[in-house]
């Protein structure tokens, strides 16, 4: 059944508006100039201008109109994939990327409903041990290996 | 016959056994980053740069430029297969790509590409070989003015090209070019929109934006999609494309050629441009537009020729005036400037056997990699068998691997993990985020251009128009904004979407 709203819409405008506002709240104390001799704040907040107004024409067509609506939200793979990536943002610094590397496959991994445990696990460390092998061993990429204690 | 003597001296010195291996070196690793989704050439290049401080100069330009065209035809292949594209080039490529692949026409998706790239990559040779001294005279005469009317068009283009409504598009080409001021103000050096990192203040990279978008944001969204196959693992049975598909493909491939021809050529154009604008131009040309995104071979080989003949004419501002056109072209600049060369219009008379043995080897770097490319799709597609449930976790860690690479500086990461957040938002509520990319790379030349142009001009916006070469590249906009916003081109829009 329709919806009365049409939430892409309304959804899309909001994130619009709140951009916009965001921006002309951080260049709020960027001078603007002249057209002759633009400040750093002149094409910021001509750009966010036009966004919102962008973000009210979406917000208001959303008000009027009405849509399917949105497929459902599904959390598993939401939270699996921004959560492995933040692991490995976390742990590859410190922990070294062999380890950072095993666990962001694993937690990405887990995303899916095929899930499986072992598999994920063989599979991980054979991903952990090739990324070491070509971005560590052969681009060189300033990482470390393992973590400090093991030297 | 001068041009005879160049290209004869061009090619005894590509040809020789050993600029012929670095040829080789490039355009392997080159292919093998293309086709690996997490690491692009500009990290590659970035990489190797120390390393080929030792070489000649004609030696180290041809391998660094061998890895730059090989990523075009190794990036075709993963858009195609695993529809994530590694660079913005290959975005265009993913969406009949990869529909052509799902459909179990992967082998002839596959070979359109490297056909169209080699086709695309022979003929640019030729016009970097025949237009260089005449286009490095051109591209003097253009001003900011012209500069800045040109990325309007560019933008302009990519909203016509996008899935979704106009006034969509035109959003997203906002947000992009709002992104893409963040930064240090290049005039003043006063920091905007920065909220204290100072990670921000060279500006947003536009590599971890696009794998948050594009790669996780989609990856996050497939995996909700239960029935739909995620990818491709069909048994490629003819590699070799029928007569009627090439039949089909030549024209779009001798009109993206034009296309990448040109643009890559404009300071400004980049690698982005030109598969946009082919591919928009071939959606335009198209009898039936609505077979595009639905896996029309004309979608794969015009903007497939286009980023292949864009990325070598690219090397034309660099090699003429010394002004990279691109992120990699300033790599470029950066390597030569390591050889103790100072780039610049003098280059082309000083260092004939660098700039002439770096074109011939262009050719034969394309031939290499056709030769190179054909034959190894067999080991792609045998990387197929692999299922999507173990691909898609090592398709993140090689995002993150690859964006940590670019800078190495974890805030990239964060940044994409932002920005696979946002992208799922986008997917959820069907926004096409391919203009969003363009206006974020774009952004800094179309403010700086905007800025120079009225700075001359005393403030005066009509100056826009006064200029002839600009008021007509307006005027396209005007035109493509008039068609798209028309009733008659609505209603056929409507009708090609819901079909």
């Amino acid at each position: 059944m329709p919806k009365r709203i049409d939430w892409p819409d309304l959804l899309l405008g909001l994130f619009l508006l709140l951009v916009a506002t965001l921006t002309l709240v951080a260049t709020r104390k960027l001078g603007i100039g002249t057209a002759a001799n633009m400040g750093p704040g002149y094409m910021p907040r001509v750009i966010a201008i036009a966004v919102m107004l962008f973000g009210a024409f979406f917000t208001g067509r959303g008000l009027l109109r009405s849509h399917l609506g949105i497929a459902r939200v599904q959390l598993r793979s939401l939270i699996a994939i921004p959560l492995a990536v933040a692991l490995f943002s976390l742990l590859v610094e410190f922990a070294g990327l062999a380890i950072a590397s095993l666990v962001t496959i694993i937690v990405a991994a887990y995303a899916t409903h095929e899930f499986r445990a072992r598999e994920a696990v063989i599979f991980g460390v054979a991903i952990a041990a090739l990324s070491v092998l070509l971005f560590v061993q052969v681009l060189s990429l300033p990482l470390p290996i393992w973590p400090d204690v093991f030297g | 016959m001068e041009l005879l003597d160049n290209l004869m001296l061009g090619l005894s010195t590509a040809f020789q056994l050993k600029n012929l291996m670095f040829c080789l070196i490039g355009a392997l690793i080159g292919t093998a980053i293309g086709v690996l989704p997490g690491i692009g050439p500009i990290p590659t290049i970035a990489l190797l740069l120390p390393f080929t401080f030792g070489l000649e100069p004609a030696s180290a330009m041809i391998m660094l430029a061998g890895i730059f065209y090989g990523a075009q035809y190794g990036g075709s292949t993963t858009a195609i297969l695993v529809n994530v594209p590694g660079e913005t080039s290959s975005v265009v490529t993913c969406i009949d790509g990869h529909e052509m692949a799902k459909r179990g026409r992967a082998g002839a998706a596959l070979a359109t590409a490297a056909i169209s790239s080699f086709f695309a990559g022979t003929v640019a040779t030729l016009v970097i070989a025949l237009l260089a001294l005449p286009l490095s005279a051109l591209a003097l005469k253009f001003t900011a003015v012209e500069y800045f009317s040109l990325l309007v068009l560019g933008l302009i283009a990519a909203v016509v090209m996008a899935h979704g409504s106009v006034m969509k598009s035109l959003a997203m080409v906002l947000l992009g070019l709002l992104i893409g001021l963040i930064g240090i103000d290049v005039n003043s050096g006063v920091a905007r929109m920065t909220f204290g990192i100072t990670e921000l203040s060279d500006g947003i990279d536009f590599v971890p934006v696009a794998m948050g978008l594009f790669g996780l944001g989609e990856i996050i969204a497939n995996l909700e999609r239960k029935d739909e196959r995620r990818v491709v693992s069909q048994s490629i049975r003819d590699l070799i494309p029928t007569w009627a598909d090439l039949k089909q493909a030549f024209p779009a491939m001798l009109r993206g050629t034009a296309v990448g021809s040109i643009l890559g050529v404009l300071p400004g154009g980049g690698a982005a441009l030109p598969p946009f604008t082919a591919y928009a131009l071939e959606k335009k040309l198209a009898k039936d537009p609505s077979r595009f995104g639905k896996g029309a071979i004309e979608g794969v080989a015009g903007p497939e020729a286009a980023n292949n003949a864009g990325a070598q004419t690219s090397f034309i501002p660099l090699l003429t005036l010394g002004v990279p056109s691109n992120a990699l072209m300033a790599l470029m600049i950066g390597a030569l400037m390591m050889q103790g060369i100072q780039p610049g219009p003098q280059v082309m008379t000083e260092q004939p056997v660098l700039v002439w043995g770096l074109i011939a080897s262009m050719w034969a770097g394309n031939l290499m990699l056709l030769v190179i490319n054909l034959p190894l799709v067999g080991v792609w597609v045998s990387m197929l068998k692999i299922p999507y449930r173990l691909l898609f976790p090592a398709i993140v860690l090689f995002c993150c691997i690859g964006t940590y690479g670019i800078s190495n500086s974890l805030f990239n990461v964060w940044l994409m993990l932002g920005c696979a957040v946002i992208g799922y938002f986008f997917i959820k509520i069907g926004v096409e985020p391919a203009p969003l990319l363009l206006g974020l790379v774009l952004g800094p030349q179309l403010e700086e251009n905007f800025r120079r142009a009225l700075l001359l001009a005393d403030g005066d916006f009509t100056v826009f128009v006064r200029h002839p070469i600009s008021a007509g590249l307006l005027a396209v906009v005007v035109i493509l904004l008039l068609a798209m916003l028309s009733p008659a081109v609505l209603r056929k829009r409507k009708q090609a979407l819901t079909e």
